[in-house]
């Protein structure tokens, strides 16, 4: 992983590509190396479907390796959604394939004349661009499936659907998984359509002949893998909750907290919500002879998927993630677990975000376009998106345009993108962090990382209600840096709790690049990448004023526990400060 | 719950069928309880499970859709219903752990215990059961019996499957044999609640 190859898909005469070294890059992966890449490279004032916008993929620090939890692909890009800088990452076999064949990142630039459609070939005899107009508005399953005919099963596919040929601002880029499907997404922030905007189709990683990478000291990184895996396994999250429901499992804790917002962001609480629960999915999964447990890559010790089969025993989608149920079930009044199934998979299909899309038609339902639980209807309404019509061309660019063409006043975004599946006003830390981050509001961007570990910014009482603010930024901050090593988000939980096995990640850390790794590194690391991110924004436009939740969070209580949200503006503007 | 009526209701079932109380068990189902002791003082000594399983499995807990930190001051009280969860992901599930580092990020869905009367009488709660507690805790609270109401049992019949008739023998109601087909084809009460009992083997 010591090249970066920049391909220039507007070069005169047709694309070209170049070689570089690392350089500076040197020992950066995931969301470090896109997000550095793009606040140097992008004008941040640029179109962001035009060619001066960039698009960076790149590996995990230890994608490519034996390391467990190592295949997350980051995507960065100035995004079409939000404006703001991008950086948006999925699991699935790419990250690990692209990182053995030896890049760091492969970047597209550019952006050719004409209508010709790309695909670009890369294995370890180098990397070929060749035009197939015969994948135009080609969805993803179909996609893969053509693709597999020609190029096989031992590869790895990232793709785009319809969505992101057509450049809809809600279109994400696909992953393929262990099993050649393009379940996983890079979902959020559009990034999808910066893709079709270069005009590439498809990426095929071939790693025939290549090795896995090879750690500098293999012994110690064999040990703290072990170490690490072993972390995982005991932990009753990763362990145990995880495995056997999926993330799906937070639906009816969220919904008897009072936080799993419904009808549009109406109300925390949803009636129906048991019957999309969890626990509920897991069963009917089994029971249909799919399953509840299911890696995204290989190297996975978590399997917090699963495979969702029709009542004929047949596949219909990947098992819906939490944000998804509750997106197209709880959000919309549909209780209905079959109704979300086809939805997801629709989603993956012409290639969406899925948070993006449920709240999208949230917000048509509140428009009046389908009455909220309205099954048919919103499965008729993705078919529009699917088929490029005027309609579905509104919906496609998101919550936020969907709300100003049918004049919908109470559309729950942030920067462009739409909130997921937490209401900021019961959950106030969360609302800071849908307010401040980089990203547009992202559940994502301040996750229960290991702050109480790393002493990011120091303890906050957690007998006090004060203290939003300092909680949101350190677990930014905790966040950007995970993000940047490639490892799976849902590690957080047992190195929070287990000193151990965060131990065990800085080692394998360390140990793979002959380096030694302390906390301070990763908060110093999680500081560098948010100040970048933060400056791009900052010279895009962005000030504070954007920092904000949309109005109505502060003047419309949400039952069970009416509150609004109420973290002072002054102190929400101090977050970056440090 | 209306205690106007009570029907009883007794079933034998092989243990692979628990999963299909599961719904019930989510949803919430109500018992009866001494009522104005704490929390603690419930789950250990009336429903008899173990203080370390309720210190270690039982992370999350709701007390009337509030976040619950301390079991030995949370107190009870009659019509109370209070949800029990494992460890959850995500930040809002390491954010609802009882006496989590996050829980600042909770505001006022934390629970206050106030000085307010909690009467020591018997009562009714009503309890939920979520993820891996569901297997855990589901057979003891359906084997000391449930509350449900009737129609809440009617839809509950009339959603299972061939698998599940075909393993159910019919139960005892009101201390008279019924047969499955009967369980089956027609509401045996129309009003108020059934005490369910399930007995796995």
């Amino acid at each position: 992983m010591d090249r970066i190859a920049r391909i220039n898909m507007g070069a005169a005469g047709g694309p070209t590509v170049t070689f570089e070294e690392v350089g500076e890059y040197a020992g950066l992966g995931g969301r470090a190396l896109t997000s550095l890449l793009i606040a140097r490279e992008v004008h941040p004032l640029c179109h962001p479907l035009g060619n001066e916008n960039k698009l960076v993929i790149a590996p995990g620090m230890l994608s490519g390796t034996t390391g467990s939890m190592t295949g997350r692909l980051s995507v960065g890009c100035k995004s079409p959604l939000t404006g703001t800088i991008k950086e948006s990452n999925a699991g699935g076999q790419a990250a690990q394939v692209m990182a053995r064949i030896g890049y760091a990142a492969v970047i597209l630039e550019g952006k050719p004349e004409g209508d010709d459609l790309y695909k670009i070939i890369i294995n370890k005899d180098g990397i070929k661009i060749e035009v197939d107009n015969s994948l135009k508005l080609m969805d993803n399953y179909p996609l893969v499936e053509k693709l597999r005919q020609e190029y096989g099963d031992k590869v790895a596919y990232i793709t785009i659907g319809s969505g992101g040929e057509r450049q809809l601002l809600a279109a994400s880029i696909a992953c393929t998984d262990p099993e050649l499907r393009p379940t996983r997404h890079c979902g959020r922030g559009g990034v999808g359509a910066v893709m079709g905007s270069k005009r590439v189709k498809a990426i095929i990683l071939d790693d025939a002949g290549m090795k896995m990478r090879a750690p500098k000291d293999p012994e110690k990184f064999r040990d703290a893998n072990r170490k690490f895996v072993e972390g995982l396994r005991k932990h009753p999250v990763t362990g145990e909750g995880l495995p056997a429901y999926g993330t799906n499992v937070l639906t009816n804790v969220l919904n008897e907290a009072g936080g799993y917002p419904t009808y549009n962001f109406k109300q925390g609480q949803f009636a129906g919500a048991a019957k999309l629960s969890g626990e509920a999915q897991a069963e009917l999964e089994i029971k249909r002879g799919g399953s509840a447990t299911h890696g995204c890559h290989r190297g996975c010790v978590i399997q917090c998927s699963g495979i969702y089969n029709d009542k004929d025993g047949h596949y219909i989608t990947k098992q819906p993630e939490y944000e998804t149920v509750w997106s197209h079930g709880g959000n919309c009044g549909i209780d209905d677990l079959d109704t979300v199934a086809r939805l997801d998979f629709m989603d993956d299909n012409i290639g969406l975000d899925t948070i993006e899309m449920g709240v999208t038609i949230g917000v048509a339902m509140d428009a009046g376009l389908i009455p909220f639980g309205d099954r048919e209807g919103a499965i008729r309404l993705l078919d529009e998106v699917g088929k490029g019509t005027p309609l579905g061309r509104v919906l496609g660019c998101g919550a936020e345009i969907t709300g100003k063409v049918f004049g919908v006043e109470k559309v729950p975004v942030v920067k462009g993108q739409a909130m997921p599946a937490y209401d900021p006003r019961p959950i106030q830390g969360i609302g800071v962090t849908y307010a401040t981050t980089t990203q547009g509001a992202d559940h994502t961007a301040g996750y229960a990382i290991a702050t109480n570990i790393l002493k990011v910014g120091g303890d906050v009482d957690p007998l006090k209600t004060e203290g939003q603010v300092e909680l949101s930024r350190n677990l930014q901050i905790a966040t950007a840096a995970i993000d940047s090593t490639g490892m799976c988000l849902f590690i957080a939980f047992a190195i929070m709790d287990q000193p151990e096995t965060f131990q065990a990640l800085l080692d394998m850390l360390g140990a793979f690049y002959g380096i030694t790794m302390t906390g301070d590194d990763v908060v110093a690391l999680g500081k560098k990448v948010l100040s970048a991110e933060r400056d791009f924004n900052a010279r895009a436009g962005f000030t504070k004023a954007h920092d904000r939740l949309p109005r109505f969070f502060y003047t419309e209580p949400i039952a069970p526990h009416n509150q609004v949200f109420s973290v002072p503006d002054e102190e929400m503007d101090q977050l970056f400060n440090w | 719950m209306n205690a106007t009526r009570q029907t009883r209701l007794t079933l034998t079932l092989p243990s692979s069928l628990i999963g299909d109380f599961f719904p019930i068990l989510q949803q919430g189902f109500f018992v009866t309880a001494h009522v104005g002791c704490t929390l603690q003082r419930l789950l250990c000594r009336q429903w008899d499970i173990s203080p370390d399983y309720v210190a270690t499995r039982i992370t999350t807990i709701f007390l009337n859709a509030k976040a619950t930190d301390n079991v030995e001051t949370a107190v009870v009280r009659d019509g109370a219903t209070i949800a029990l969860s494992g460890a959850m992901p995500g930040l809002v599930g390491a954010t609802m752990r009882r006496g989590g580092h996050l829980a600042a990020m909770r505001g006022a869905m934390t629970y206050h215990e106030t000085p307010a009367d909690a009467v020591d009488r018997i009562g009714t709660v009503r309890v939920k059961l979520f993820n891996i507690l569901l297997p855990e805790l589901g057979p003891a609270f359906l084997g000391r019996g449930i509350l449900v109401s009737c129609d809440d049992l009617a839809s509950f019949f009339r959603e299972r499957d061939e698998s599940f008739w075909k393993s159910c023998d019919g139960g005892i109601l009101d201390n008279m044999q019924v047969s499955a087909g009967r369980l089956r084809a027609e509401p045996f009460c129309r009003e108020g609640t059934v005490r369910l009992t399930v007995n796995f083997r």
